[in-house]
């Protein structure tokens, strides 16, 4: 599975990207649950968001979803911080 | 005084406002103290009327005590949580406690509020005394800051990138102008209306930094978020005013992408349209008439940006020549047609704007 993340706006305009690719990995299993739960939630165009937040969006094997601060799940929490972390 | 972005509340007083405003604006303060403190009553008025009767929500408790012309702050810690406000740990009026980032919130909400008090009679960023809520801690290694509509919210960022979002004025001015704007033109947060929303709160930023170091346009630096940039990335701040595309060059950042001019101008579907890159064009001619005209720069092309931000002329959507053609009809509505009128059309001129 790969996942990948496309962070824009936020106070400094500055994008951020990077991705994971899970086959291989010990914790694949975490990561393709918490990824399904992601896109169950995540919106098919991005969100109006509010002045200086982050616009993010989510991409699994080619589909994307997207979410905008403040009003993030904590699956969409925790998959972001863990991508642009973790990820290339 | 303020627009209420399309509603109007019926609210009648016996003496019109525009007979208050003429007063209001009386050098002598026996005249002006009483009328502007009237005004902000009424403004205040009319504002929990249009709470209760086209809103519909319950009447805000806490302005019942609310002394016009003093802020009303409040800060919150987030506790690395992003469940807002959070926990309240300083009220105003309350003693500086050990959290320098709370203290820092304080500090800057108040300096906001005195700008616009001071040199635009505008009582918080509604003009009817608005209590000013800061959130901090937000997150866990959060590099940002943002307005949620409400209330300002600061990370503290990752101390590999970015420092603490309280440390630099301009953040916080600049987050709370977009209050200001939600209150005022509520300018739509994309493409070119979105980056004159960007754009002014740049500016006021900047102001809110200069008024507080007592500077004039020549003394100021003109960078938005100096001080911010973690010390091993390679920039002296976020923006430029008066070099945009020179703040940051980066190798994990990148390039600072903005343009100072419309031959610049960027076509992205990235950052809502561009609204942080395309804002330096008008940033840009806002620097170019404050330095052409010298001395404070809040005093004249400030009140020229405010004028036309408040005047209830300037739409949602407007581009930048909507704008800009209306900055010139201000400068020439509060000063005549002098100096301030130049400034402010050659400031268009060279950045490639096209007034009306």
């Amino acid at each position: 599975m790969r996942i990948q993340v496309r962070r824009t706006g936020g106070f400094a305009g500055i994008e951020r990207r990077a991705e994971v690719d899970t086959s291989g990995r010990a914790d694949a299993d975490e990561w393709h649950a918490l990824a399904g739960r992601v896109m169950t939630a995540g919106r098919g165009a991005p969100p109006a968001g509010v002045p200086d937040g982050f616009s993010y969006r989510i991409t699994v094997d080619g589909r994307s979803v997207y979410c905008a601060d403040p009003r993030l799940t904590e699956e969409q929490r925790e998959l972001i911080r863990r991508v642009l972390k973790e990820g290339a | 005084m303020t627009t209420n972005g399309g509603f109007e509340p019926v609210f009648c007083t016996i003496v019109p406002p525009h007979v208050l405003d003429r007063l209001a604006q009386a050098e002598d303060p026996v005249l002006h103290g009483p009328a502007r403190r009237t005004l902000q009553r009424d403004a205040y008025e009319r504002t929990q009327r249009r709470l209760t009767t086209v809103v519909g929500a319950p009447a805000v408790a806490a302005l019942a005590e609310a002394e016009p012309g003093k802020p009303h702050r409040t800060v919150h810690d987030a506790r690395h949580g992003t469940a807002l406000p959070g926990t309240k740990v300083r009220g105003e009026g309350d003693a500086p406690g050990k959290d320098a980032t709370v203290n820092r919130a304080y500090a800057g909400l108040g300096a906001t509020f005195e700008l616009f008090l001071k040199a635009y009679a505008r009582d918080s960023i509604d003009g009817s005394g608005l209590p000013l809520d800061a959130t901090v801690h937000y997150d866990r290694d959060y590099n940002n800051a943002f307005w949620n509509g409400e209330q300002m919210v600061f990370g503290d960022g990752d101390g590999e990138i970015f420092l603490d979002f309280t440390i630099p004025i301009d953040v916080i001015g600049h987050e709370l102008a977009h209050g200001v704007t939600q209150y005022t033109a509520n300018l739509t947060y994309f493409g070119q209306p979105g980056a004159l929303n960007e754009s002014m709160s740049d500016v006021f930023g900047a102001l809110i930094k200069q008024y507080t170091l007592g500077q004039t346009a020549e003394e100021a630096d003109w960078l938005i978020g100096a001080g911010l940039l973690a010390p091993r990335v390679t920039g002296k701040a976020l923006r430029s005013m008066k070099e945009p595309g020179t703040a940051y060059d980066d190798d994990v950042l990148g390039k600072d992408p903005q343009p100072a001019t419309m031959d610049d101008y960027v076509r992205t579907g990235r950052d809502n349209g561009g609204v942080h890159i395309n804002s330096g064009i008008p940033n840009h001619a806002f620097y170019l008439a404050a330095t052409t005209l010298g001395g404070h720069a809040w005093e004249r092309a400030g009140q020229v940006w405010y004028d036309v931000l408040t005047g209830g002329e300037l739409e949602q959507d407007a581009m930048f020549t909507d704008f800009a053609t209306l900055t010139v009809k201000a400068a020439r509505a509060r000063f005549g047609e002098g100096e301030e009128l130049q400034a402010v059309s050659k400031a268009w001129e060279r950045v490639g704007v096209r007034t009306l």
